[in-house]
Formats: structure tokens, C-alpha cells, sequence
């Protein structure tokens, strides 16, 4: 139940690479899904996106991404398959739906899009830390700090809810709360009730943490004030080659 | 009541806890002492299942805790977390303690005796709001509705971080009261006056294993295995040790003015003896 | 040098105030531990120091606060925070990133500290804390105290001339505890500076700080050398302040007409104490 979007430190070859190069990565991929609606392709970026887990040493959580996408997939593949139609009438059923081929091709398109999609964007957090990625964004995008705090703090603020609820979920099971079910449906039932302290703890804690870097200094920072250096190495380059090319590729494939 | 056999536990960097066996029968008041990052919260939430061990067992009351839901444990637990804020969901102080008496009992009767008298006992404001209050009464807050339920294991960790001394001495008061009924009290707690003025027996851990485990003065006395956990004893644990011979059995202000003043006699007994001797002599 | 003149502070959305009448000046180069229930104002009276009172929580706000001449009204936390490091209460909304390093690099960053200083700064203060080897560790993975030394490292890093922390070692193991406040006296004696310290054990306290300022109900209701202050143990012992348990048995013994000489505070003056009835 632990979070799934906290940085996981490591010394792979991905979490060395520049945050502005992972940055890149992840969204060329999220492009790329979005330009493709050829399904080959579709399934080799997922296949892709977990290579790329595998290599940064965080595969487990990769599968666990995926399984949960599925999931949440399944629902949207059954309303999509209902109410997109076209081409050749598959199977019909009562209540007048109809189940029709390009409903099934588009269901998948739509499923794997948003598996392909969403699952960069996760590992890339999992991966990259956000005074990093504020960081480079301050000095190589030259991007006013104030606003790349935001950005960040806005985007720390999804691991932070993540742990306290895993933290709010623990305390109540521990109190007899069957948080703990397997049951989907009673699992709901009992955290829904659980969103108002959620928010308020999380709430409190970005303030605290806003508080914190004020007394620490945060309206003296500039641009210089970074220590560590984030050089474009080379195999910063060839990652966004590679981007590049994912790209190029969705649009040739989608293209032809 | 609660048994660990050989238990062994990692969070997947390096073995957090080795090798820990230990029995704890059912009435005792134990107290879990220790360096920061020892294992101490580790080993609590080992207990009600929230984690599970890597290798050996960890049982309470018969239940497998490897097998068993923290849920189902939580009907014979209850624990209060480093941190009281996430234990605490409803709006108003007696909503919450009614939450927990509910979880626990159908009896409605039993439910609001229950309840008035935790409010009561507690000195609280039944409307008020719990986030409106300070961390030392959300703190308390938390506490009492484990108490309002009157677990038969009850597992606190750090109760009473961030208490002044006076709350410190009425919830800990309220928990000894608790321990007189029977229930099973297990406590990590940093502050050795408190570990000494309540606890009988005591556990100590350093990384991950546990080094001494027994009565409470006795261990007090064991001045390398403290060392090795990082605490010191009570304050005037530490000055018997320091004056040494004759006060071996001292802990107590009480005890620490007896064994000074017996000294004095003593010892003015002895010069007046010596100097007796010199005049016949 | 902190000047704080006739102030009285109320939170926005609070009936009572949190601060009232506060007089209370601190001279550089003191070692102040300020203690009191929970609730007396004690975090309040940290706010006002470092200028969360007024910039971050609004209220009522009667009186003034001089940091070295300047009001705290004209000067924004950052600002101010070049002299003043503050460690706060709670420790886990204190945090700013996501791994122990950077923590600590946070706030050196932003003082824009040369880049040659910025590893020694880094690597000595988390050897002080005996934390140097949670370095790389994610801060969610950390234990409590373990937390507690980051927030601690993170202040020491900056070497402001002024210390104020809000109870530091409530979740630190009893050795840790007495570490941190022999590291704070070091920093007192050598380097001269200025430490104002909330604290609850009060063992610690009159064994490490110079002055005590006692606060009961948003008021200052003693404020003087610690001996002094412990004199009025039974008055303290009523607004739910404890003695240490020296000065409970130097008690005990006057009381059983032993003479002692004076009260004694710590655990030198008590064994130097015991040693000497002992042996006439
Ligand atoms: N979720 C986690 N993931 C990885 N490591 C952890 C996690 N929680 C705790 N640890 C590590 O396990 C060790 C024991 O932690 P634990 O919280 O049990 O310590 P503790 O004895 O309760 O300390 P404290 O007195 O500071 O609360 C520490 O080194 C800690 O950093
Ligand atoms: N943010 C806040 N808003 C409203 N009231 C507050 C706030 N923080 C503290 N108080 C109130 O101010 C008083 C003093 O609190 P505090 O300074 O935190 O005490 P201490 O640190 O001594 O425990 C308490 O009555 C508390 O409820
Ligand atoms: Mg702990
Ligand atoms: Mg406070």
C-alpha cells in the first residue's frame, strides 16, 4: 500500500541521467502514445516503460503500476466498447447496445494509451527528485524559481498524500477499521470517510513546509544558488535522440 | 498472551531486526527502550501485524499474526502511533471516541456508559473539534479511545513525546490504572523517569536485537548494555552509581535521603567511635 | 540581541491570547532554555522570535519585536533567518525535500554559501548529529528521531548567531539528547552563540542553560538564572512545571534538617553534594 509515485534513490544509469533528459523522455513518450492508434506500437511502449523500470531497479514497481492501471482500464474498456461504434456490428446485445468492431479497435487504442501514458510520467517521479527537477528547470529553462517551486511543491504533494494516506490507512486498521480487506467495494466504503483528515493532515504539512523553507531562506534564492551542476552528458543526448525518434516513429506509423 | 520466536524483519535494506524471541504474559507493563532507528517502532507494529516478519512468528493470543488481518488483531490491541494525527478522523472529540467504542462493542448501553466516562475522566470538551487542538491533547485524544475500549494488549509508542510533565503523570496514571485490570501494557518510551516510575519490567534493544530484558531496577543497573542503547539511566539512578557502595538499591528520592542520611550516621558513628578509642587509648 | 517589549499576541481565529505582556530581552552570547505546559505559548513566543508572527499567522499583535535593532515587521522570515536558525515543533511538516541530502543543501543554497564551503558545511554537520550515514536515505524511510537529527543538521549547517529551537530531542533516545544540548553549549562557549532552546526536560535545562524563562498561560511568570528560578520549586510544581530530582532530594533533606549548603541542580552538584555529607 506504500506509495507509488515517492523517489526511489538508486545508482542506475536512469536516475544519473540529467532530470531535464528523464523530463523529455517521459513526455515524448506520452506524445508519442497519443499520436499512435496502431496497437503494436502501443504495446511496445508499455513494454517499453516497464524495460525502463527494469532498468532503474524499481521493475516491482513498474508491474504494480501496470496491474493498477489495468484495473481502473477494465472499466473504461467496457464503456468504451458500448458507446463507440462503427464498422462491422460484432455482437448485439439487449438494450440496444451494440458491440462493433472499430469500438473494440478504439477501446484498445484508448486503454493502452492511457496505460502507455501515464505509466512514463510515474517512473520518471519515481526516479528523479523534485529539488532536482526545480532545480534544472530554475537554471537550464530559466524558469523563475517561485514558479518552479510551485511546480514542484504542487507535484510533491502527490507522494506526501500518497504516504499519509498509507500512514491514515495503517493507524485506522490498526484500530479495527477492515482497511485491510480484499474486497474492493468495503475497502472504498471505509477510506471515503478517511479523505477529510487526509486533507487537512496534508494540507498542514505543505503549509509546515512552506513555513519551513521561508525561515530557511527561500526568499533569498537566485538562479546561482544551486550547488550541484547538471551537465547534458552524452548519453543525455542519445536518450533524447531516442525520444526524438519514438516520436518520429508514432507519426510515421500512424501516418502510413 | 504475546510470543516471538526467532523473529527476523527487513524493509528490503539490510536486516532492521535479528534474531528476536521474547515472551510477554498477560497483566505485565513492559517497556521497549532504546537509540533512535533501534527497531523499537518496528518491532511494535511486528505485534499487530502491520508488518510482517521475514522469517519467524510472531503470536498473540493464539493468532498468527502471518496470518491473521491487523484488523481482526486490532479487537485485542491497541496501539497509538508515534505520530496521533492519522489515528484521528471524525469531527468532533466525541464522535471519535464513540468511532472506536463502536468498532469494538454492539452494546449500546455499554457504548455510552463508555463514552461519558472517557470524556469525562479525560476532561474533554465532547463538541470541540480534534484538529483545533494541541498535538499534546490530540495526543490524549488518541489515547483515550484506545483506553474508552479497554484492549487486553495495549502498545504505545513514545506516549508521552511532546507531553508536559503533568500530562505525562496523569496518562501514564490512567494506563497504569488499565494495567491494574489485567490489561497487557507495552511501551517505547525515551524518558527513563517514566520507564522507572512505571514499567516492570524493561526491554532493551540496540540494532535490532535485544540485549537485556528484565525487571525494571535490575536493568537500570547494567550500565554497559544502556551504553550500548544510547540511554542513560534516571537521574538519580545515576548518582547512586556514581557514590557506589551502600546505595546499590537506590532509585528513589525517597530511598536516596534514607541511604544519605544512614551514611551520615554511619559515619559520624564511626569518628565518634575513633575518637573515643584516641581518648582511652 | 532580541528585544521584546509589551507584547501581546492573539491568534486570528482564537478567543483567548496566546501571548500577553511579554517582556523579555536576550543578549547575544546567552544560553535561554524556555519552558511550560503545552499550550503556555512557548511555540508562539518562537513565531514572534522569527518572524512567523506576523508574516505567516495573522492575529491581534500589541508590542514589539527587535531583532538587533529591527522590527520583525520590517523584515521578512527569510531575512531574518540569516541570523536566526530556527528549528521547528513539528517535525514532519518541516521537511522539504525528498532525501536527507538535499535537506541539508536547501537552505545552504539559498544563503548562497560559496560553493567550496558547501561539502565540509554538509558532511560536519551530519557527522555532529551522528548521521552520516543517512546521507542518501529518502526521509519517509527515516525513524523519528532520526528525523529530528536531519531538522537539527539542517539548521547547524547554516551557523546562524542565533539557535532557537522548539523542543529538539522529544523524540530523541536519552544520549542523543544530552548530545545535542553539549553540541549547543560548545556552540555557546566557542563560538559565542546565542541559544534559545523550549525545551520539557527540564534535567536538561539546568544542567546546560545559564537562564530559564518560565511561561504559564501566555505570560512570563519567572525569568532569571536557573538556580534562581529553581527556588520557587513548589510554586513551579503548581503550574505543572516538575523539578529535576536533585533538587526534589536537596529539598527533601533541608526539610529533614540536613545542612546542604544551596539547592543543587544538576548531577555534579548533587554527588559533590552527597559525597560531602557522607564523609563530614
Ligand atoms: N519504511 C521504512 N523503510 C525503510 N527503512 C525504515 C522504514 N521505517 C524505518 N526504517 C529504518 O529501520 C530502522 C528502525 O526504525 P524504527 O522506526 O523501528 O526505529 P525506532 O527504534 O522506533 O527509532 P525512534 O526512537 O527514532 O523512533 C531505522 O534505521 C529506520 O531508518
Ligand atoms: N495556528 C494557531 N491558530 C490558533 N491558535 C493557536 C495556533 N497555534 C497555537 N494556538 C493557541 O495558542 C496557545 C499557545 O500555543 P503554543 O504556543 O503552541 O503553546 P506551547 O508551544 O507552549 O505548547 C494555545 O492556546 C494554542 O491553542
Ligand atoms: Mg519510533
Ligand atoms: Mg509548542
Amino acid at each position: 500500500m506504500k506509495g507509488f509515485l515517492d523517489y526511489v534513490p538508486g545508482n542506475s544509469f536512469l536516475h544519473k541521467l540529467n532530470p531535464l533528459t528523464k523530463l523529455v523522455l517521459s513526455l515524448m513518450i506520452c506524445v508519442a502514445c497519443f499520436i499512435s492508434e496502431n496497437h503494436l506500437l502501443l504495446v511496445a511502449i508499455i513494454l517499453l516503460n516497464l524495460a525502463i523500470a527494469k532498468a532503474a531497479g524499481i521493475l516491482p514497481r513498474g508491474l504494480m503500476l501496470l496491474k493498477g492501471l489495468t484495473k481502473i482500464s477494465l472499466v473504461i474498456f467496457l464503456l468504451q466498447l458500448l458507446f463507440i461504434r462503427g464498422g462491422d456490428i460484432l455482437i448485439t446485445l439487449p438494450l440496444n447496445l451494440l458491440i462493433t468492431e472499430r469500438g473494440v479497435a478504439m477501446a484498445f487504442v484508448i486503454v493502452f494509451r492511457l496505460i502507455g501514458a501515464t505509466m512514463p510520467l510515474a517512473l520518471m517521479l519515481s526516479i528523479t527528485q523534485m529539488n532536482d527537477l526545480s532545480n534544472v528547470l530554475v537554471t537550464k529553462l530559466k524558469i523563475p524559481y517561485k514558479y518552479a517551486f510551485t511546480l514542484t511543491t504542487a507535484m510533491r504533494f502527490i507522494p506526501i498524500f500518497a504516504n499519509e494516506m498509507s500512514g491514515i490507512i495503517e493507524a485506522q486498521a490498526s484500530r479495527g477499521v477492515e482497511l485491510d480487506t480484499r474486497n474492493i467495494f468495503k475497502k472504498i466504503k471505509f477510506v471515503l470517510p478517511l479523505c477529510v483528515p487526509l486533507l487537512i493532515t496534508s494540507v498542514k504539512k505543505i503549509e509546515g513546509s512552506a513555513i519551513s523553507a521561508e525561515i530557511r531562506g527561500f526568499h533569498l534564492r537566485t538562479r546561482e544558488s544551486c550547488y550541484k551542476g547538471y551537465p547534458i552528458k552524452k548519453s543525455d543526448v542519445g536518450v533524447m535522440f531516442f525520444s526524438a525518434f519514438l516520436v518520429f516513429s508514432a507519426i510515421i506509423v500512424s501516418g502510413a | 498472551m504475546v510470543n516471538l520466536q526467532d523473529v527476523f524483519f527487513d524493509y528490503g535494506e539490510g536486516e532492521t531486526l535479528k534474531n528476536i524471541s521474547c515472551r510477554i504474559d498477560k497483566g505485565e507493563f513492559v517497556a521497549i527502550i532504546g537509540a533512535n532507528g533501534a527497531g523499537k517502532t518496528t518491532l511494535c507494529k511486528l505485534l499487530n501485524g502491520l508488518l510482517k516478519p521475514s522469517s519467524g512468528s510472531v503470536v498473540i493470543n493464539g493468532m498468527d499474526t502471518g496470518t491473521t488481518k491487523t484488523s481482526t488483531l486490532a479487537k485485542s490491541i491497541g496501539f497509538l502511533f508515534q505520530n496521533p494525527d492519522r489515528q484521528i478522523c471524525k469531527n468532533t472529540v466525541r464522535e471519535e471516541i464513540l468511532f472506536g467504542l463502536e468498532l469494538a462493542f454492539n452494546d449500546k448501553v455499554l457504548i455510552a456508559e463508555r463514552l461519558e466516562n472517557t470524556l469525562s475522566t479525560f476532561g474533554f470538551q465532547g463538541d470541540s473539534n480534534p484538529f483545533n487542538l494541541s498535538r499534546g491533547e490530540r495526543q490524549r485524544l488518541a489515547l483515550a479511545s484506545l483506553i474508552a475500549v479497554e484492549p487486553e494488549i495495549l502498545i504505545l509508542d513514545e506516549p508521552t513525546t511532546g507531553f508536559d510533565y503533568m500530562e505525562s503523570m496523569k496518562t501514564m496514571g490512567m494506563i497504569k490504572e488499565l494495567n491494574g485490570k489485567g490489561a497487557t501494557v507495552i511501551m517505547i518510551c525515551h524518558d527513563m523517569e517514566v520507564v522507572l516510575d512505571f514499567a516492570e519490567r524493561v526491554l532493551v534493544l540496540a540494532e535490532g536485537t535485544i540485549i537485556a530484558d528484565g525487571q525494571t531496577r535490575e536493568i537500570f543497573r547494567k550500565e554497559e548494555a544502556l551504553e550500548q542503547a544510547s540511554v542513560l539511566p534516571p537521574q538519580l539512578a545515576q548518582l547512586a552509581l556514581r557514590l557506589g557502595e551502600g546505595f546499590e538499591d537506590v532509585f528513589s528520592v525517597d530511598e536516596m535521603t534514607d541511604a544519605i542520611m544512614k551514611r551520615m550516621n554511619k559515619e559520624r558513628t564511626f569518628e565518634h567511635e575513633r575518637f573515643s578509642g584516641l581518648c582511652t587509648g | 540581541m532580541i528585544r521584546i517589549e509589551n507584547l501581546t499576541f492573539k491568534y486570528r481565529n482564537s478567543k483567548k491570547n496566546a501571548l500577553e505582556n511579554i517582556d523579555l530581552s536576550i543578549e547575544d552570547g546567552d544560553f535561554i532554555g524556555i519552558i511550560g505546559k503545552s499550550g503556555a505559548g512557548k511555540s508562539t513566543l518562537t513565531y514572534v522570535i522569527n518572524g512567523i508572527i506576523p508574516h505567516h499567522y495573522q492575529g491581534d499583535y500589541y508590542g514589539s519585536v527587535k531583532i538587533d535593532g529591527d522590527d520583525t515587521f520590517d523584515k521578512t522570515p527569510s531575512e531574518l533567518s540569516l541570523k536566526i536558525g530556527s528549528v521547528l515543533q513539528d517535525i514532519d511538516s518541516q521537511m522539504v525535500s525528498s532525501v536527507v541530502e538535499d535537506e541539508i543543501l536547501y537552505g545552504l543554497e539559498n544563503f548562497s554559501i560559496p560553493k567550496d564551503e558547501v561539502e565540509p558545511r554538509l558532511s560536519s554537520s551530519l557527522k555532529e548529529l551522528g548521521i552520516s550515514s543517512l546521507r542518501y536515505r529518502t526521509i519517509d524511510s527515516l525513524s523519528g528521531g532520526q528525523k529530528q537529527k536531519v531538522a537539527i543538521a539542517a539548521i547547524l549547517a547554516l551557523r546562524p548567531k542565533m539557535l532557537l529551537l522548539d523542543e529538539p530531542t522529544s523524540e530523541l533516545d536519552p544520549k542523543s539528547s544530552v548530545q545535542i544540548f553539549q553540541l549547543l553549549r560548545d556552540l555557546n562557549k566557542k563560538h559565542g552563540i546565542t541559544i534559545i532552546v523550549v525545551e520539557q526536560k527540564i534535567m536538561l535545562l539546568s544542567e546546560f542553560a545559564e537562564k530559564l524563562v518560565v511561561m504559564s498561560e501566555g505570560k512570563i511568570v519567572f525569568n532569571g538564572k536557573v538556580r534562581d528560578v529553581m527556588k520557587h520549586s513548589s510554586e513551579l510544581e503548581r503550574i505543572g512545571i516538575n523539578c529535576p530530582r536533585v533538587v526534589t532530594l536537596s529539598n527533601r533533606l533541608i526539610d529533614r534538617g540536613v545542612d546542604i549548603g544551596k539547592v543543587c541542580i544538576n548531577l555534579d552538584e548533587a554527588e559533590a553534594m552527597a559525597r560531602g555529607l557522607i564523609h563530614g
